[in-house]
């Protein structure tokens, strides 16, 4: 443990300044980004003109859900996604031994090894998006409240690293991962939507097996005073265990994974 | 020659047949949440500005798996890469034209996604939520025309963002501007008639409105036919204009590389 403290910044500080190296490069593809989903937001914001709610939820409240989902998912993603989308080559080329014979935990090592700075641009957009639609909604702020958007946002940061680690995972089993990334994200972009406009099998799956219901709508939900689907009253309080306890499934499921590792054909 | 390259596109893409339920997944996932989302806008008002709810689902059937079904994306990259890292030259040693060909293979592809995504999505989500005919044969003839310049026009576009990363060496950067600019602007999710008139009547000449909404408003009959032949020729100037832009910037990336080359 004492070891890891002092390895993580190390591995930290060794990818940031690669990716700083070309400073030009970063700056504008972090800009990029932030305009591409600024973009995507406003269509909706345009839609809302015409429509002024959308299953119920007005523009602040909507933008409170987007920022959300697009800062617990960055938060997430940047511990995981890129590291473990590109897990399936390190299987796939038998890269991934160096790590087992590493004395350090695989999974740390390409979590922090790749913590990807990368999301700077999503995370500017749904920090600043989230500030304006805090002071906009009709919530009366308390500390209570206050600590649970925390607690939630950390949980729903959980929920999507988790999810992202199993997915990855999956290599060791199957050598490919990538078209389960592609079903992630469809599921991904339904949970940036108010819950309750899509039929009702689909939000009993969004809180059952794909659990990404707890990442946006439901601690949204809660916050609002909005009524979730199948939980109801138990919504509000499952938001902040939730990724803690999927942290505990993925890693259960790493470590079945990984005994199932056989190395790369060839 | 080129159709040979069309035809080999198409079948190398065959060999891929574990995407396949991926992208299914992925685009049958996409449209229904936008038709989700027009029930849900729609739920109290019959009609608004004169569009009713089966006309915004046939819209986002249009808009989604027909009108997108073309990986735009894997062409700018596929530009941007093979011209920043060079790989391009194989080309000009070849006797054939790079963006021709470019085009041709990007047929095979378009006709693949179409026959393995884009119609069977289509076809499950409108046996599922119904889908209106064309307006009229008249917008239904002519919106086989739209739909082929909307094709297009794309390929333009993003063979000139691949081709742009020559000398801004991103690619990346440019596919993530060109999808905010596409999202918000090119109809295929938002039509511009629920855009403020002023700014719409902007949208409406810029050549993304070509690639989602000119198509999707003449299948709809949402211009007349003086209005559709009108908007057909200038979807055509810009067609030509975008394949003229091309055309130069991929002979001074040829010059530049035969410049550099050692």
């Amino acid at each position: 443990m004492r070891n890891a403290i002092r390895v993580i910044p190390f591995l930290v500080r060794l990818y940031v300044k690669s990716r700083l190296e070309y400073r030009g490069a970063f700056l504008l593809a972090i800009s990029a980004q932030f305009f591409s989903y600024a973009c995507g937001y406003a269509a909706i914001w345009i839609l809302l003109q015409k429509f002024e709610t959308l299953g119920g939820w007005d523009w602040p409240e909507l933008a409170l859900l987007f920022s959300f989902q697009l800062l617990a998912y960055s938060m997430g993603a940047a511990l995981s996604f890129v590291q473990f989308r590109d897990l399936e080559e390190l299987v796939r080329l038998g890269t991934f031994d160096t790590l087992l014979v590493k004395p350090f935990s695989p999974w740390a090592y390409l979590a922090f090894s790749g913590l990807n700075i990368g999301y700077a641009g999503h995370i500017a957009l749904a920090a600043g998006l989230m500030v304006w639609s805090v002071l906009q909604v009709g919530i009366d702020w308390s500390l209570g409240s206050a600590l649970y958007l925390l607690a939630a946002l950390i949980s729903a940061a959980l929920v999507n690293a988790a999810l992202i680690t199993m997915i990855g995972a999956s290599a060791f089993i199957f050598v490919q991962s990538s078209h389960l990334y592609t079903i992630f994200f469809g599921f991904w972009e339904l949970s940036r939507y108010p819950l309750n406009i899509f039929p009702a099998g689909l939000q009993w799956l969004m809180i059952t097996f794909v659990p990404l219901g707890f990442a946006s709508f439901v601690p949204v939900a809660h916050l609002l005073g909005k009524d979730i689907p199948v939980l109801s009253d138990l919504g509000g309080l499952a938001a902040p265990l939730a990724g803690p306890l999927l942290v505990l499934v993925a890693m259960a499921h790493w470590k079945y994974a990984i005994s199932r590792y056989q190395g790369g054909g060839g | 020659m080129y159709l040979a390259f069309a035809s080999s596109a198409f079948q190398t893409q065959l060999a891929y047949r574990g995407q396949v339920w991926a992208s299914l997944f992925g685009s049958a996932v996409h449209v229904f949440a936008w038709i989700a989302i027009w029930m849900s806008v729609y739920q109290d008002t019959a009609s608004v500005d004169g569009v009713t709810l089966p006309q915004m689902v046939t819209y986002a059937l249009i808009g989604g798996p027909v009108l997108t079904a073309w990986q735009w994306r894997r062409l700018l990259n596929l530009v941007g890469n093979s011209v920043t890292s060079g790989d391009v030259a194989i080309y000009l040693l070849k006797p054939l034209r790079y963006p021709l060909y470019l085009f041709a293979t990007e047929c095979g592809n378009l006709f693949y996604r179409l026959a393995v995504t884009g119609l069977p999505v289509l076809v499950i989500v409108a046996l599922v939520y119904g889908m209106l005919p064309p307006a009229s044969l008249f917008h239904g003839l002519l919106f086989i025309a739209f739909w082929a310049l909307s094709f297009v026009i794309m390929f333009l576009i993003a063979a000139l963002c691949g081709l742009l990363a020559f000398w801004l060496l991103t690619a990346f950067s440019l596919e993530w501007l060109l999808q905010g600019i596409l999202m918000l602007l090119s109809g295929t999710h938002i039509p511009l008639w629920f855009f403020p008139d002023a700014v719409a009547a902007i949208i409406k000449l810029l050549p993304v409105a070509w690639v989602g909404y000119h198509p999707i408003a003449v299948y709809l009959g949402k211009t007349s036919v003086t209005e559709t032949l009108i908007y057909l020729g200038l979807g055509l100037g810009w067609a030509l204009l975008l394949a003229a832009a091309v055309s130069a910037l991929w002979r001074r990336a040829a010059l530049r590389i035969t410049v550099q080359g050692g």
